[in-house]
């Protein structure tokens, strides 16, 4: 939704997401995002839409901030989170990249990095936890030990899915998380993030082109013409 | 201590028949090396001349401010050179190895010449010059080689370090492997160095301490010192240089690399 009617003073309040107004120009000058503002108050699943190169990838990317469009507020449950504190942000709202890439080692390396770092809200792996989400992807049989470097395109997405529902942060943003996935699995791998935002009372957004996912969305979004709109 | 024979102008003419014998070879097997070997022999003749004058006139006045000077030269063409080597640049590269160097040569300089070697008085030429110039040149290969690696694993695994950002990574953790790779990189030649010495090569200073008169064992003395003060100062260098190179190549808006 376009909220460029928000004013600067008056900071929207009380529970939920807010990041914006954003603004991103390519680096040809072109404006991609003008002044799109993300708000999103209840757990909910949302999809974005668009054509291709629309710039839904880099508005995924301005809200954790990993490009270089101008974002002037990010907000989550009242508190603001100005770029020094985008470490914290991004624990708290956390992107599933595009591709869904891994680091090199085992599984278990790849989905128990986060739960390291200084900045994590939760330590130590859960590692009871991974295995149950693992099986439910169909990834179980490989054993958390098995080395990433063979997984196939479709593996590597589900592990990217796994990764993000262990992490389980308020908000999930997912860059087309079912790619390369076959339909009935992507099916079953939307459904788990559905049930996901029910459970855990997360905010969940996905750029996607299925059809079908948009119909069994709580919103939709399209993205044209560097604005966002509710369809 | 031992004697030491002074090479005369004459001397140096009778050298100069051995480059004669390079350029024969060129010539004969037509390597099609003859013109650059004479003009590298010149030049080299020409910079070491200089370097001689310039160094006579340095021990001469023997002034402080002067070794600074000369120190703070040395330590900005080392830099530059630093950077030049680099297969690849970012934006504000110069300041940053310009700062490596500074800092690495200072603290391990200082350690080396005030604390170790004890000059007197403390900025004495004779010491301080060709010391420091051992650091800076060396350090200089380390931060090279270190940086090279660490914009290659930067480039090559971009999504990765973005992959823990996303996370919630600080800049540190989220290059740390690849800090790691570079500044192991770095100082491997040390290590390299330090296992073969004596073995397989006599090292330079240690050389040169021998034809000067000085008794093998002071030599070795001094080129252990050397050795142990080159590996510190790559193992700082690189390390500094890998962090700056993090903080600015990882900001507040994810990874920037741009290739020049």
């Amino acid at each position: 939704m376009d909220e460029s009617q928000s004013s600067g003073k008056h900071l929207p309040k009380g529970q939920g997401f807010y990041c914006g107004p954003i603004r991103f120009k390519d680096p040809m000058g072109r404006i991609l995002l003008n002044g799109v503002t993300l708000k999103i108050d209840k757990p909910s699943v949302t999809v974005i839409k668009g054509p291709s190169g629309a710039g839904k990838t880099t508005l995924l990317r301005a809200i954790v901030g990993l490009n270089k469009a101008k974002v002037e507020k990010r907000i989550l449950d009242g508190t603001i989170y100005p770029e020094r504190r985008l470490t914290n942000w991004r624990t708290l709202v956390t992107l599933l990249l595009q591709d869904a890439p891994v680091i090199s080692g085992t599984i278990r390396d790849n989905l128990s990095f986060p739960f390291s770092f200084k900045n994590s809200p939760r330590k130590g792996f859960p590692e009871d936890e991974a295995v149950r989400l693992l099986d439910q992807m169909g990834l179980g049989h490989f054993g958390l030990h098995h080395q990433v470097d063979g997984l196939s395109g479709g593996e590597r997405h589900r592990l990217g899915l796994v990764r993000g529902l262990l992490w389980a942060p308020p908000v999930l943003l997912a860059d087309e998380p079912l790619s390369g996935l076959e339909p009935e699995l992507a099916q079953q791998c939307f459904d788990m993030l559905f049930e996901f935002s029910r459970k855990r009372q997360a905010i969940v957004v996905c750029v996607l082109h299925e059809e079908r996912f948009s119909k069994q969305s709580d919103l939709v979004m399209r993205l044209t013409d560097g604005t966002l709109h509710r369809t | 201590m031992g004697h030491y024979i002074e090479l005369s102008l004459l001397d140096l003419l009778l050298a100069v028949g051995l480059i004669v014998i390079a350029s024969a070879i060129s010539v004969a097997l037509r390597l099609g090396l003859t013109k650059s070997l004479l003009a590298a022999a010149t030049r080299c003749m020409l910079q070491l001349g200089a370097i001689g004058i310039v160094l006579k006139e340095i021990f001469r006045i023997n002034s402080p401010y002067l070794v600074m000077a000369w120190l703070c030269l040395m330590l900005v063409m080392a830099s530059w050179e630093a950077v030049r080597r680099a297969r690849s640049r970012y934006r504000g590269i110069r300041l940053d190895a310009l700062a490596t160097m500074t800092f690495t040569s200072l603290a391990v300089g200082m350690i080396v010449t005030q604390v170790v070697v004890k000059v007197s008085p403390w900025y004495d030429p004779q010491y301080v010059i060709p010391i420091f110039g051992m650091i800076f040149g060396n350090s200089l290969n380390g931060i090279c080689l270190c940086l090279d690696r660490f914009l290659e694993y930067l480039r090559a695994r971009k999504k990765e370090v973005e992959l823990r950002l996303c996370f919630g990574a600080t800049r540190q953790e989220a290059v740390i492997e690849g800090a790691r790779q570079a500044v192991r990189t770095g100082m491997i030649p040390i290590i390299n160095n330090m296992t073969v010495a004596g073995i397989v090569s006599l090292p330079g200073m240690m050389t040169g301490q021998i034809v000067a008169g000085a008794s093998p064992v002071q030599a070795v003395a001094y080129q252990i010192v050397i050795m142990f003060m080159i590996a510190a100062a790559n193992g700082l260098g690189s390390m500094l240089f890998a962090t700056l190179a993090a903080r600015r190549l990882i900001s507040i808006n994810g990874i920037e690399l741009n290739d020049s």
